[in-house]
């Protein structure tokens, strides 16, 4: 019983401290950024992180582990991505996006723009 | 016997493949020579120009001839080039040599300079006392580089699939009820129904083409039978585009057509990919419903909640907020202090608004909040991209509000009904982890904006045939012509929001700084925004729509009286009134508008009216644990 309870204890600091080290997101911010910039980059990406949890993961689940890179999303398509949901030309056909302010679109992207991820060797 | 019938089949196959591959091209041939002959009579417009005795009427004259011979061609293209590169088209038709244009996806980056050529500029030019002959080919020349862009593959490719076509028409459609009859780019006006009528016919080959190429997708007989009685109306017309029947034009044939082109838009699941069309919303049915362009985002912060009754308690606090003088620096002044509820949302007593101090006046006149949400930019500087951004403005600026962010949010909290309020949406905003400024100033743009949705007769007029007077009829048939009003106020809000409905237009008018006409307003306008030369004193065309209750009028509230404000206009602005104004975007010559006329277009801007139902302001304004701050009164004291 003992025993038991010791191993399902462990798992469940395991888990927790895996949850506690999910919540942390890397930024990957280009070095001539200014410390102010970055700092509104990160505050800006951090609320997009907040939206994509709960607006986009459903679908687009980059939390789940071993899927981080699911969707690929790659710098390019990031940014054609911004570009194009600023324009409106996308959201107009997606279900979510659509409804969101250029404000939320715009935290999301950064968001998806700046996280850190390992690149898939191409 | 067997390998005679395969071989039949195969090239009974073929035969139909190619014949589907050559009806196909059929509706991009037209195109093509369309183009080509076009490309021709700027090459004769060239040869004129190089030839002609540019000293004498004469030479003059047939120089103009052949302008008027290559703008009926133009207009035949008008259709595809206008939707497929609007930018590229300002070469070849540019109303204005230079345009700083600020579009709607483009809000975020500095205003772009358009440049513009072609054959309007070039025929305004013939009317200039000297003229370089050099200048004057080089407005052609640019145009004929200009025909290179619709020769590329990444436009002609457009033209075979369907989807593009039912886009153009319906820009075509939108430009028949705002632009084309205007004359805001024909500058000889005798000849604005002329090429009415020549581009009606061109389009009724673009559209009989189209339908041979591309039977699955044909416009219906009903569009077809409706057009035809439209070229039919315009033939019977006078000449004369002052006397023309815009009304009935618009009314009977434009608009229903839009309806039929927007189900076809629907029903054939037409694809976009063109910049054009993205504010443009495919299920309305009518040029004068609201819903036909997308307005501003008036729910900020709230954008992903559909909960109809959290949104109604959002309102509810939007509302309390506006009336609510704990906005401010000294918990004097609210937003209703100036946008008074009832009076449409502006100050009817004063030209401009008192400071923060409540000494000194503001610069500017208090403009109503009514309709606000149809424009791109906000303020008549357009120095603001949403309304939250303008309500964040006010709360921080010195001379309105005075306010401190955080001081802001904390008195905002010590009330008790705002706190558990902004608790409970706080949940549904995941971005913020507190009560921010943008959970207070959204709920406030989503209270008022709802002030923005109420009709008026005029849109009754074309939306239900119903009767309005005789004399708002004939006022609107003035607006559309000789008032030359439709060149800058555009159906349906009639602002400065022209189709296809992407960006906000400025115009430099010369309002004086008093009545009597001695000195030019000092505001720079456009200008503190966007610093060039012709920005400078430019102000956001505002809207027509509840004008009769708006009163003062213009950037500084200087007029009193609509009929003022039509006499600026009648005079040909500042400078018709002899002030300096170099980059006045209104002719300086006069309108010749007599009384009658005058009171026509009046009797016009009140058919704009709209029955809007007002609210009555909170009977009381949530209590504070500061008891400091409940001595705050609804609207505040200024």
């Amino acid at each position: 019983m003992k025993y038991t309870f010791t191993i399902s204890v462990f798992i469940f600091c395991a888990v927790l401290s895996r949850c506690g080290s999910q919540k942390k997101t890397q930024y990957d911010i280009a070095s001539h950024v200014t410390a102010e910039n970055k700092a509104i980059f990160i505050e800006r990406a951090e609320k997009g992180k907040a939206l994509y949890k709960i607006y986009c993961a459903g679908c687009h689940g980059i939390f789940t582990k071993g899927k981080d890179s699911i969707p690929n999303f790659t710098d390019i398509q990031i940014d054609n991505y911004h570009a194009t949901a600023l324009i409106g030309l996308d959201p107009k056909n997606h279900a979510v996006a659509k409804k969101m302010s250029s404000d939320q679109i715009d935290y999301v992207i950064t968001f998806l723009r700046l996280r850190k991820v390992k690149k898939i060797k191409e | 016997m067997k390998i005679f019938s395969v071989i039949a089949i195969i090239f009974l196959t073929a035969f139909c493949f190619s014949f589907s591959l050559q009806q196909k091209k059929e509706y991009n041939n037209l195109y093509s020579s369309s183009l080509g002959e076009f490309n021709n009579q700027l090459t004769l417009l060239s040869n004129t120009i190089k030839g002609a005795d540019l000293s004498h009427e004469r030479g003059r004259d047939k120089i103009r001839e052949q302008i008027k011979n290559s703008r009926l061609k133009m207009k035949g293209l008008d259709f595809w080039f206008r939707y497929f590169e609007p930018n590229v088209y300002r070469r070849i038709n540019g109303p204005l040599p230079v345009e700083w244009e600020n579009e709607v996806f483009e809000k975020f980056e500095p205003p772009y300079k358009r440049e513009g050529a072609g054959l309007t500029l070039a025929e305004q030019y013939l009317d200039e006392e000297i003229i370089n002959r050099d200048s004057l080919a080089s407005l052609i020349a640019s145009s004929v580089a200009a025909l290179e862009t619709f020769k590329a593959d990444s436009i002609t490719k457009n033209l075979d699939s369907y989807h593009h076509f039912f886009l153009a028409n319906r820009l075509f459609i939108l430009n028949l009820a705002t632009l084309y009859t205007s004359g805001f780019e024909c500058p000889d006006t005798a000849n604005i129904i002329p090429e009415l009528q020549s581009m009606l016919k061109d389009v009724k080959e673009i559209y009989i083409t189209f339908d041979e190429t591309f039977p699955s997708t044909a416009l219906s007989k009903e569009y077809l039978s409706l057009y035809d009685k439209t070229i039919d109306f315009v033939s019977k017309q006078p000449l004369q585009f002052s006397s023309f029947d815009h009304f009935g034009f618009i009314k009977d044939y434009v608009n229903p057509l839009f309806g039929i082109n927007q189900q076809f838009i629907r029903s054939y699941s037409v694809v976009t990919k063109n910049y054009n069309d993205f504010t443009l919303n495919n299920d309305c049915n009518s040029i004068f419903d609201k819903s036909l362009y997308s307005p501003q985002n008036s729910k900020g912060i709230y954008s992903l909640i559909e909960d109809e009754k959290l949104l109604t308690e959002i309102k509810q606090m939007g509302k309390l907020l506006f009336y609510d003088p704990i906005l401010s620096a000294n918990n004097l002044r609210s937003c209703a202090s100036c946008h008074k509820p009832t009076e449409y949302f502006t100050d009817t007593t004063q030209a401009t608004a008192f400071q923060f101090d409540h000494r000194e006046h503001l610069p500017r006149n208090t403009p109503s909040l009514i309709n606000v949400t149809f424009n791109h930019l906000i303020m008549l500087d357009g120095k603001h991209i949403s309304l939250q951004d303008q309500a964040k403005d006010v709360m921080h600026n010195e001379q309105e509000m005075n306010n401190d962010q955080k001081e802001l949010i904390k008195k905002v909290v010590s009330c008790k009904e705002y706190k558990d309020a902004f608790k409970k949406f706080l949940k549904y905003t995941p971005e913020e982890k507190e009560v921010s400024l943008s959970h207070i100033v959204s709920a406030i743009t989503y209270y008022y904006a709802d002030f923005s949705n109420y009709s008026a007769p005029f849109d009754g007029a074309m939306n239900n045939k119903k009767a309005i007077p005789a004399e708002a009829v004939k006022g609107f048939n003035l607006f559309m012509s000789k008032a030359q009003c439709a060149t800058c106020h555009f159906a349906p809000i009639f602002n400065g929001v022209k189709p296809p409905y992407i960006g906000s237009e400025f115009e430099v008018l010369g309002v004086p700084e008093d009545t009597g006409y001695k000195k030019l307003s000092a505001d720079k306008g456009r200008y503190n925004v966007n610093p060039a030369k012709e920005t400078l004193n430019a102000f956001r065309t505002g809207t027509i729509r509840n004008s009769a209750f708006t009163k003062p009028y213009m950037h500084n509230g200087v007029f009193q009286t609509l009929e003022q404000v039509i006499d600026l206009y009648d005079v040909g602005g500042g400078a018709g009134k002899k002030l300096t104004v170099n980059n006045q975007t209104l002719s300086s010559d006069s309108l010749r508008l007599n009384k009658t006329e005058k009171s026509e277009l009046i009797a016009f801007i009140h058919s704009l009216n709209e029955n809007i139902i007002f609210e009555n302001p909170p009977p009381e304004l949530p209590k504070s644990s500061d008891k400091k701050l409940n001595a705050r009164k609804p609207g505040g004291e200024y």
